[in-house]
């Protein structure tokens, strides 16, 4: 009785060294199991694919170029060919005849001239009416309003994401830190439409009401310190040259005459800046302040990864040398990170050009003409807030100009976003690969 | 960990529990989809029916009209909410799919032209109006009142109301550049409210708080409307898929707003019900 | 430059770099602030009347016979403002108001009606508003069946029946001046005239506004296109789109990171599927709507038109990645002994990832999965045509695959913007936003807790 569950157990483990077939079904599992493993990961790569050839294919109608034609002749020789191998010569040939058939379609209505004429009114034509007969669909206003309400955006998260990455990674201790992860955690949770909600109800009023007041605040209490600042720091520059005896009442007194000048400016700028009036509280402005605090997490997480990524070995040399830790960021730091900072930029633009219940909600959707471009006081019309308030009324059933206008717009967006992030990783690559280099 | 999957287990059974136990029994389903101006009408009716009659579940989509021409001939909604009426192509287009598209004018709608109600001017003609939004009156001084730039107001393209305005008023001419777009006639209102240059066009439902101009001398009203003396007005349709047959629920549904109720409910959402009793 | 210059630009330097922080956090706290604070309106505010009888017969909900004795006391208040108007209504229709003696009845009443015909249509409607239908009124919707049911409205209300705002245009040239003028004023020497002294000494005893929490707000099916009710249709679509988006993105993303991080080398292949990922992390919300309904609904067609079927499988692609990167980071993190210790006694590299690995990256993945589901609650875009229906009853389970839904987002939108009601509905408005937006801080907030257990364990 022993001996046999002896035997046994040295059966189980002899089964330690598999047989040939054992191996061969271990291999083929294994194969098939990898197989369908990759089947699963590429699921991601064919959303890409597919999410391009579904917008694509709905929007280069509106070009002239009928896909689909192409996609009819290709199905109509599919079958032919499966009937050329049941024997069925003739259906072979009158499918011949039909993907011919398909590729003239497809031929006739490729003419270049009207895809040219197309592609011009689309992106520089000023005429948007889309629910005329015809219709006229130029989208030049709708590029310009989305980089309107971008460019805001950005203007406003950059400077202030970055150093918030600067604080986050290098000026506040480790302790602080920790508390203030939570803060872009929740401001990138909130969903858009909260935003959105935010920027038409609570804040677009009290940009109509006290608009200038409101913006006034923001230019005294930045503008101040900033003005004392350079103001110090000209006086310095400006008598570094001068005899040691007499320095410190010229650099008094070039600061006071520069504190004196910059002043005025800013007061001029403060008080045309409170003369600001709003037509409307939905504008360029309200939209772009919004989209910016949406962008912040997005940039300040991004490029406090370039920060870190810079290592402490860079800094302790300026460190060693004598710098001050402004200096050894201004002139070490953020050059080594320059391209991280970028990815964090382009990502940030990603996200404010994407984003569209914020600018459906905020944006006030109106079409200017030319001479308003980049007026931020008024409302401007975006490609995305275009793209969901048109939808349901174009003629999704035969597939009119006005539905594929807006499929172009997507592509439009879509194609950007995806030059953007090809950038943005190249860039991500690059300071890697710069960092790990040196 | 094992603690915390169960609880997200049991979250999960909860949900969908809950949501089981509080989902009455439908029997009949009528999906309505479509304009976003006639969408109040559909989902007030369409409140009123479901709470009269057990059984029958309602949902109303406002996602434009063309949508719910889409929606008719996919066979995803049994009426199509429409602020303007079926254009050639989509009769086509139904007609193809064998469709046959029958409309029922729900309700009529006056387009109001409204100011802020410090403005003094109380009176344009259509002209005049027409002139205003083509850009070429761009002050109020043109038009008899203060020496004030005109802030012109239009509904978002995607809107009937867009559309009935530019047929009616524009005569498809076009719409200045430099218009401002709004998404709902509460919007448009509140704009106007807010702006007192501004000149918005709107439902007769939205003029609480501005002031609502007389077109051609005539006063913007219920009756003025039914009457045809008002000149931008304007029908509200519902589309079926050929006249519902008679006793069922899309068909009582549908004639609902000629029943005594069915007035009230339409004159209560601010629209203007086609019959009178 | 001296050295302290330099040291003041250091100062300059950190001071901004602080300041900018500081920024990000008053700009979350004026964001969250105004939504959290007036969200709450929704749950707690001064329930007049209106609001307990609206209760009693919209959700059968309190004690029937305290509602009725307190609808009686009110009502006794209440009549005397019906009663008033109305008989000066009669008496015009009558032409007994402003008859000289002599004058025909026809003609004093066209002369009273012209005079008071307008103003009194709009005290009535103004009073309804109020205090709810005239005796004579047949309400239908429930929107005309009760006065203001909450105090903060019947404010509004009553400010605007006891006051016009009067423009006076004395020159055309000019912008009229904006007046309040007291309502009475267009009545004077008629018995309406005192109903306003009446409404005003009165207001408290009409209304009887009572302090109310309403946690139901959640839990209640709503009425009269949201004016009344609860958010709960909202809540459960919103909850079927999120866990539905997961049940298609959990399971592609965590096999999808365990072959980026344990099975793939580092060659061309699989560089492009990182890019991918990347790539569709970055295609705008509105897109993934567009192809939602390109691909789903009318290209391979998973229903006839809008379900949640379609809006989750749109919104589990745009989830992937975040689940994808989540998972990746998680099984990344599980220190390398638990692998080679697993591989070391024999278990194959699949039982590896099976027993060893994947329980060990749970609590990580698991945070990724919460914060996907979070933004999969709050996105708006890609469900505006694939799933959001402005009006759907509750849905049950079973209909998911077939039928659209409310959703919170889409319909804080709509009620936002679309309603005709928008200024009278903030409080449902700011209640279904602090809804949701606590909603997804939630998850965010379990997520945030699970990994700071992770790095405590992991820390050991």
């Amino acid at each position: 009785m022993a001996e046999h569950s002896a035997t046994n157990r040295i059966g189980r483990q002899t089964n330690l060294l598999l047989s040939a077939r054992a191996r061969l079904i271990r291999r083929i599992l294994g194969l098939i199991g990898h197989t369908i493993l990759i089947l699963i990961t590429s699921a991601s790569a064919l959303a890409v694919f597919f999410i391009f050839i579904y917008i694509g294919k709905d929007a280069l109608p509106f070009f002239g170029i009928h896909v689909e034609y192409l996609w009819d002749g290709a199905a109509d020789m599919l079958g032919g060919a499966l009937g050329l191998l049941r024997g069925d010569v003739t259906g072979f040939r009158e499918s011949l005849g039909e993907f011919a058939e398909a590729i003239g379609r497809f031929r006739d209505g490729l003419s270049f001239t009207y895809t040219r004429g197309r592609l011009t009114e689309f992106f520089t034509g000023i005429d948007w009416y889309p629910s005329r007969e015809p219709g006229e669909f130029g989208a030049a206003s709708i590029f310009v309003g989305s980089a309107m309400v971008t460019l805001g955006a950005i203007i406003f998260a950059v400077p202030v994401g970055v150093s918030a990455a600067v604080c986050l990674s290098d000026v506040l201790p480790f302790k602080l830190r920790q508390y203030t992860k939570p803060i872009i955690e929740v401001l990138a949770a909130i969903p858009s439409v909260a935003y959105g909600f935010f920027a038409a109800v609570v804040f677009g009023p009290q940009l109509l009401r006290r608009g200038g007041t409101l913006l006034e605040i923001p230019v005294w209490a930045l503008g101040v310190p900033l003005t004392v600042i350079i103001s110090v720091v000209l006086g310095d520059l400006l008598t570094s040259k001068v005899d040691l005896n007499k320095r410190r009442v010229a650099k008094t007194l070039v600061t006071i005459l520069a504190l004196c000048m910059f002043g005025a400016g800013l007061w001029w700028l403060g008080s045309a800046i409170r003369g600001l009036q709003f037509n409307s509280g939905q504008n360029a402005l309200n939209a772009s302040i919004i989209l910016g605090i949406m962008a912040l997490p997005t940039v300040v997480s991004v490029s406090e990864d370039a920060l870190q990524a810079v290592g402490r070995d860079l800094r302790a040399g300026s460190y060693a040398l004598g710098s001050t830790r402004a200096e050894t960021m201004m002139r070490v730091v953020l050059p080594a990170a320059s391209s991280g900072i970028c990815a964090a930029v382009i990502l940030g633009v990603m996200r404010a050009i994407g984003e569209t219940m914020v600018v459906w909600m905020a944006s006030g959707n109106a079409l200017q003409p030319r001479a308003d471009w980049f007026n931020f006081t008024l409302p401007v019309r975006t490609l995305t807030a275009s793209i969901a308030a048109d939808m349901g009324e174009a003629d999704q059933v035969i597939g009119s100009q006005r539905y594929h206008v807006l499929f172009a717009m997507a592509l439009a967006l879509l194609s950007f976003c995806f030059v953007c992030n090809l950038i943005s990783e190249w860039a991500v690559h690059r300071t890697r690969k710069k960092l790990a280099g040196e | 960990m094992i603690k915390m999957r169960w609880f997200v287990t049991g979250l999960m059974a909860a949900v969908m529990m809950l949501g089981g136990m509080s989902a009455r029994a439908a029997e009949t389903q009528i999906r309505m989809d479509g304009s976003t101006t006639v969408g109040p009408i559909a989902k007030a009716l369409a409140e009123y029916y479901m709470d009269q009659n057990e059984g029958v579940s309602i949902v109303v989509g406002e996602s434009g009209s063309g949508n719910g021409v889409r929606s008719l001939i996919n066979k995803s909604a049994e009426i199509a909410n429409m602020s303007r009426f079926m254009r050639a192509s989509e009769f086509k287009a139904c007609v193809e799919q064998e469709i046959l598209p029958v409309a029922h004018v729900v309700a009529l709608d006056g387009l109001a032209i409204i100011v802020h109600s410090s403005n003094p001017v109380s009176d344009l003609t259509l002209e005049q109006v027409r002139k205003i939004y083509k850009g070429e009156i761009t002050n109020w001084n043109e038009v008899g009142g203060p020496d004030r730039r005109i802030v012109r107001v239009s509904r978002d393209t995607n809107s009937g109301t867009y559309e009935t305005f530019s047929e009616v008023v524009m005569q498809k001419e076009r719409i200045a550049a430099g218009t401002q777009y709004v998404n709902s006639n509460g919007q448009a209102r509140d704009t106007v409210v807010n702006t007192p240059a501004a000149i918005a066009f709107v439902g007769l439902g939205f003029t609480e708080r501005v002031k609502a101009l007389k077109i051609n001398g005539v006063e913007a009203s219920n009756e003025t409307v039914v009457s045809g003396d008002y000149p931008i007005a304007r029908a509200l349709y519902m589309f079926t898929d050929g006249y519902p047959e008679l006793g069922s629920h899309v068909h009582r549904l549908l004639t609902l707003h000629l029943t005594q109720t069915g007035q009230r409910i339409i004159e209560a959402i601010g629209f203007v019900p086609v019959t009178r009793y | 430059m001296q050295l302290e210059t330099r040291k003041l630009l250091d100062r300059a330097f950190s001071g901004l770099s602080v300041i900018s922080v500081l920024l990000m956090a008053g700009a979350l706290i004026i964001i969250l602030g105004p939504m959290m604070i007036r969200g709450l309106d929704a749950f707690f505010f001064r329930g007049t009347t209106d609001w307990r009888i609206m209760m009693m017969q919209e959700f059968a909900r309190g004690d029937i016979d305290a509602v009725e004795a307190e609808r009686a006391a009110i009502w006794e208040v209440r009549r005397p403002v019906f009663e008033a108007i109305e008989k000066f209504e009669a008496e015009i229709e009558e032409g007994n108001v402003g008859r000289e003696p002599g004058v025909p009845r026809a003609l004093a009443r066209i002369e009273a009606q012209a005079q008071y015909g307008r103003p009194l249509r709009d005290l009535k409607q103004h009073v309804r508003e109020l205090l709810g239908p005239f005796p004579s009124d047949t309400p239908v919707m429930p929107r005309s069946k009760y006065g203001a049911t909450r105090w903060d409205l019947a404010l509004v209300h009553f400010q605007n029946v006891m006051y016009v705002e009067k423009y006076t245009h004395t020159d055309p040239t000019q912008m009229g001046a904006l007046s309040y003028e007291p309502r009475s004023e267009q009545f004077v020497g008629t018995p309406v005239e005192e109903i306003f002294p009446y409404i005003e000494e009165n207001l408290r005893a009409m209304m009887n506004p009572k302090f109310t929490f309403y946690p139901q707000f959640l839990t209640d099916s709503s009425r009269d296109a949201n004016i009344f009710g609860g958010i709960w249709p909202e809540i459960l679509g919103t909850t079927y789109l999120a866990i539905g988006a997961m049940v298609f993105a959990v399971p592609i993303g965590v096999i999808a990171a365990i072959y980026l991080v344990e099975y793939a080398g580092d060659n061309r292949f699989v560089r492009l599927l990182r890019s991918c990922v990347s790539t569709l992390a970055g295609v705008p919300s509105i897109v993934f709507g567009l192809f939602g309904l390109a691909f789903f609904i009318n290209g391979i067609g998973v229903s006839t038109g809008r379900s949640v079927l379609a809006g989750s499988l749109t919104l589990a692609l745009l989830v992937l990645p975040v689940i994808i990167r989540a998972s990746e980071e998680a099984i990344r993190a599980v220190p390398k002994s638990y692998k080679e210790a697993a591989l070391s006694l024999g278990a194959s590299k699949w039982r590896t990832v099976l027993t060893v690995l994947l329980p060990a990256a749970l609590p990580g993945i698991l945070t990724g999965i919460i914060i996907s589901l979070g933004r999969a609650a709050g996105e708006t875009a890609p469900i505006i045509f694939t799933a959001a229906w402005a009006l759907a009853p509750t849905l049950r389970p079973s209909q998911v695959l077939t039928e659209g839904t409310r959703a919170l987002p889409w319909n804080i939108y709509n009620i936002a913007t679309e309603h005709e009601r928008v200024e009278f509905m903030r409080h449902i408005q700011f209640g279904m936003v602090f809804t949701l937006v606590t909603l997804v801080l939630s998850l965010n907030a379990i997520a945030l807790f699970l990994r700071a257990r992770i790095s405590k364990r992991l820390r050991g």
